[in-house]
């Protein structure tokens, strides 16, 4: 099974109602924290995080850093992104390669992406297929294997 | 007795140290300042937010607030309103000279000179830049309409640097221009000062051993633009002023960040400021001015 983590509703409940930004160290902590907690209250562990980056605007670096990085730090589990836009990817991909962290990122169609560093992110992509949480397709693309 | 300081006729980046060198010879003797502005002829954001930084930095260092006459010429007198400086500098000065009334919401600035002193502040300008600044990015500067997007996040960085190092409140600024004289072209510029701490202070902790001799102003703004060192141990730090000059690399902007007696700027193709500086007027804080010309059509 995988984790659902809806990162706009989160901001929202934690930090403003008003704003729709990942923006500021502050805010970052503030939704990282609020993520740490509901993934540790998960019983039993999920092995995959679905982080929706659906209806947040902007995302700077040291949100990206705050929140992505350091739940990949802290909690190494796989996270896969999903609604993200390529403004959103220009902040979170610098930030994964500056760590040698790697991240997945689902596009609509249920492909997935490899975000980061580009080892790790190699490494991740096998190690999902040979947990079988993910399979590769003819056509070379990846998808996983739970919703 | 009160001592003069004089704002430069052409009041920006360029004439910044002119100020700044009466700002510190005035400032001397700790006698109440005023700060003449009624010569002035033109002012960039950059100059006001500089201005507001010089008007607390007087208030500190004098307990009292520091007199400002205004421009006398009318137009600029409204253009000062109009960019908001006024609504701000009410607190920082005893003002001299009728102030018209002026809403800060004309097409060319962006962003009124806006306080910046907590996280809540940085997110108001965030949301504030990203309803204004997309069209006139995509419509007057030729950028693609995704890098709205990264212009905020960009405008955020440079804010966050006074939330987290400034140890005290600032100023942003952004507006459109057309810039004849240098480049003739359209341009978009950030201003961000504040009256704080530095970046040596910031950075002394933990860079001052590794330069050993060499450490003052201009290595640590080395430190924190060319290697993105922060003054937190945290690995994930420094990201923000990298970012902002991976975007400007991509959009042929410039970046240019003052502190203490130094200045350092990242120099694009299209300018041919020096990159490193070193024993310009003492000032406190840190002034950043960030630039993003129209894109020739090459570029487009």
């Amino acid at each position: 099974m995988i984790q659902h983590i809806d990162v706009h509703a989160v901001l929202q409940e934690t930090v403003s109602g008003v704003y729709t930004d990942l923006v500021t160290r502050t805010t970052g902590r503030v939704v990282r924290e609020h993520i740490e907690r509901a993934i540790a209250a998960a019983e039993p562990a999920f092995a995959i995080a679905r982080m929706d980056f659906t209806g947040v605007g902007c995302i700077d670096y040291s949100c990206a850093d705050e929140i992505v990085a350091k739940l990949l730090r802290t909690r190494p589990a796989v996270l896969v992104l999903t609604g993200i836009t390529d403004g959103h990817r220009e902040a979170i991909e610098p930030v994964l390669a500056g760590h040698g962290l790697a991240a997945l990122l689902e596009r609509p169609d249920g492909t997935l992406d490899a975000l980061g560093a580009p080892q790790a992110a190699a490494a991740l992509v096998e190690d999902l297929v040979a947990r079988r949480l993910a399979v590769r397709s003819a056509g070379g693309t990846i998808a996983l294997t739970l919703s | 007795m009160t001592r003069l300081v004089e704002v430069p006729v052409q009041f920006d980046d360029r004439s910044f140290d002119q100020f700044v060198s009466g700002f510190a010879a005035a400032g001397k003797d700790g006698e109440r300042l005023l700060f003449d502005a009624h010569a002035a002829e033109w002012a960039s954001p950059y100059g006001l937010v500089g201005l507001l930084a010089a008007g607390e930095a007087a208030r500190r260092a004098g307990g009292e607030k520091p007199l400002l006459t205004v421009p006398t010429h009318a137009d600029v007198l409204r253009y000062w309103a109009r960019a908001g400086f006024f609504r701000e500098a009410a607190g920082m000065f005893e003002i001299h000279g009728r102030v018209p009334r002026g809403k800060g919401d004309e097409s060319d600035v962006l962003l009124p000179v806006t306080p910046v002193r907590a996280a809540e502040d940085v997110h108001a300008v965030v949301s504030r830049i990203q309803q204004r600044a997309s069209a006139i990015l995509a419509s007057e500067l030729g950028l693609d309409p995704k890098a709205t997007m990264g212009f905020a996040m960009a405008l955020s960085e440079a804010c966050q640097n006074i939330v987290e190092h400034a140890g005290t409140g600032g100023w942003v600024a952004v507006q459109s221009y057309h810039w004849r004289r240098k480049l003739a072209r359209r341009v978009v510029v950030i201003a961000v000062a504040d009256a704080g701490v530095g970046f040596r202070h910031s950075l002394e902790p933990t860079q001052a051993k590794r330069f050993g001799e060499r450490w003052g102003d201009a290595a640590a703004l080395e430190a924190a633009l060319i290697q993105g060192v922060s003054r937190f141990r945290d690995p994930g730090r420094g990201q923000g002023l990298a970012g902002i000059r991976r975007y400007l690399a991509r959009w042929d902007g410039k970046i240019a960040i003052r502190s203490g007696t130094a200045r350092i700027a990242i120099v694009p193709r299209w300018d041919d400021d020096v990159p490193l500086q070193e024993g310009v007027p003492p000032f406190p804080g840190a002034q950043v001015l960030i630039i993003i010309p129209e894109q020739e059509s090459a570029q487009r």
